[in-house]
């Protein structure tokens, strides 16, 4: 299959880019790199959601947030978690939440389910905001310790920005694996048609559960790393804007496609960073952009090379 | 006893209000089957074209005639402009263009107004306040509620005795099949547009002296309005019109009982209706 192997070089050459990138690149530009690695695992999981299952996520901000802020909580108030427990166990928590929460949106879908996960988002922004005891409210939370790895210091955003490379590299494919599991076929039939899937005998509601508390789990590992990222969480990490930021970049990039994420959160990253030097009104300009790049282009960026083959 | 009456006629306005605007929402969705979510921000830029508008020549009652009009236009403006054009590329997109859209205009109106809290004085006529029961009310209040209704009843004469109130009744019941008998859909649904858009223009414009003006009114009311839409059944007007009412007195009387859950109340609301019900109270198709 020709798309096969234009997909491979194409993951080769990022490989390769991906390794050579903290010799090249100032430091600055590095850090940005990072944001878009980490971003990209979270848009793919929103992405992954609507393309699979046909599940309009609203709320999807709540697993990064949940995510954030437990792994967070954690370097705070364990001593000696390691970094990777730390992620392990923002990634669980929000894989939980997620398990709960699924348990409530498997019934609904379209618009309904849209509208539960927005319900579910502000709900759960309106604690963590209140809680101030614990998440710190407004202010956040910041100062937390960010342990070795392996005894690599993790302070040197190389070292930093290699783990994120690696870690999202093996949810991203964990991801794409099933997608090639018979669940993940289960999941593309309920998509397709609901009704029949559950006549085949094929349980609808399980699958749904498990294939959202997957995402989930690697939403809240992306919140994770985002938050040793920042070195620091606050509350708009988990509010409405933010899931509606996700939404934004995976429709700028594509939705149809594997790399979609990728260049959504890059070109998401870079106009963010870049225009906010020139105006404050960046994100006027983000809102007019998106609206001009649905009506040109529905499929996103990616979908107008795919025309044009 | 007599602050359960007060606090029920707080209820009663708030309701009354958040009906205004997810009325407009409802019929747009019962006809597209799209959440036009940038719905909220034409409630907000009625709001601040009021405060413009009080501040030039210093009329309520002109501003509550001008504004809506204004941003009745605007709505008809993004049906022709904006979303016929991305129909054919499916929900999601429109979905998707409807936020891009709210976005770039709350932060439009960040810009032109500023971002800090405005507050637009109450109409001379309606500045004093009358005895309930014993208890001092605003008579503004009582303005909102009394025209809240007004429009209420206007609205349900509209949509049950005219011509125009069948065809969108029609329409929200089988979209392409009032087309193939030969209603011009695509007039009809800008019209509804524009009657939606209205509405939350209205609705802004009552609001501003009562709720004040800042920039994030119009995010602070989509929540309560979409679990009104959503407790009420999507699509269905008489839904929104008792899901209001169930929201307004559960805000109201949360703040009276239990402040610092107040906010909790309408998502536990939702979300019995929707376990017990998925499609919402009057809904009927999930």
């Amino acid at each position: 299959m020709k798309n096969r192997s234009f997909y491979l070089w194409v993951g080769i050459a990022l490989g390769a880019l991906g390794i050579l990138f903290p010799h090249v690149l100032p430091k600055f530009q590095l850090r940005m790199v990072t944001e878009i690695v980490v971003v990209a695992l979270l848009v793919m999981t929103w992405k992954m959601m609507l393309n699979e299952a046909g599940l309009f996520s609203f709320g999807h901000a709540v697993y990064f947030g949940l995510g954030a802020y437990a792994s967070v909580l954690g370097w705070l108030h364990i001593k000696g978690l390691s970094l990777m427990s730390g992620i392990l166990l923002g990634g669980l928590v929000a894989g939980l939440v997620g398990f709960i929460l699924s348990a409530f949106l498997v019934r609904m879908s379209g618009t309904y389910y849209a509208l539960l996960t927005l319900a579910f988002n502000q709900l759960i922004w309106a604690i963590v905001w209140k809680w101030r005891n614990v998440t710190g409210g407004d202010d956040g939370l910041g100062k937390f310790p960010k342990p070795d790895l392996l005894g690599i210091s993790m302070k040197d955003p190389t070292n930093f920005y290699y783990l994120s490379v690696v870690l999202v590299g093996v949810c991203l494919f964990f991801c794409w694996y099933f997608t090639k599991t018979p669940l993940g076929n289960v999941t593309k039939s309920i998509k397709s048609n609901e009704e029949r899937t559950r006549f085949i005998g094929l349980n609808v509601g399980a699958s749904k559960i498990i294939f959202l508390t997957m995402l989930a789990f690697f939403a809240g590992i992306s919140g994770a790393l985002y938050a040793q990222f920042q070195e620091f969480i606050g509350a708009s990490s988990i509010d409405l804007v933010m899931s509606t930021h996700i939404i934004f970049m995976a429709f700028i990039g594509g939705i149809g496609h594997f790399w979609g994420p990728l260049l959504g959160s890059g070109i998401y990253v870079y106009l963010s960073e870049y225009l906010s030097h020139y105006t404050d009104r960046w994100e006027l300009i983000f809102g007019v952009v998106v609206v001009i790049l649905v009506l040109l282009a529905p499929q996103g960026i990616l979908g107008i090379t795919k025309k044009r083959k | 006893m007599e602050t359960f009456v007060i606090q029920f006629i707080h209820g009663l306005v708030y309701g009354l209000l958040l009906f205004l605007v997810a009325s407009g929402l409802t019929l747009v969705f019962g006809m597209m089957s799209v959440l036009n979510i940038a719905h909220v921000s034409f409630y907000m830029l009625g709001a601040y074209l009021s405060y413009t508008m009080l501040k030039v020549v210093s009329n309520f009652w002109l501003a509550l005639i001008v504004c809506p009009i204004l941003v009745a236009l605007l709505g008809i403006l993004m049906e022709r402009l904006i979303l016929r054009r991305v129909h054919a590329a499916g929900h999601v997109q429109e979905f998707v263009i409807t936020f891009g859209i709210l976005f770039a205009l709350n932060e439009m109106i960040k810009w032109i107004w500023g971002s800090e809290n405005l507050s637009v004085p109450i109409p001379s006529t309606l500045s004093g306040s009358l005895l309930i029961m014993g208890n001092i009310y605003p008579a503004y209040r009582l303005f909102i509620l009394f025209f809240s209704l007004l429009i209420l009843a206007f609205l349900a004469f509209i949509l049950m005795r005219t011509r125009l109130g069948i065809t969108v009744r029609a329409m929200v019941s089988d979209r392409d099949m009032a087309s193939a008998l030969g209603t011009n859909t695509p007039f009809v649904f800008m019209l509804v547009m524009g009657i939606g858009s209205w509405l939350a223009g209205v609705a802004g414009v009552i609001a501003a002296p009562f709720l004040g003006l800042s920039s994030s009114m119009g995010l602070d009311f989509l929540t309560d309005c979409f679990i009104v839409t959503v407790t009420g059944g999507l699509g269905s007007l008489w839904g929104a019109v008792v899901a209001s009412f169930l929201i307004g007195q559960l805000s109201s009387f949360g703040i009276l009982f239990m402040p610092r859950f107040a906010i909790v109340f309408g998502f536990l609301l939702m979300a019995v209706v929707l376990v017990i019900k998925p499609s919402g109270l009057f809904g009927e198709k999930a």
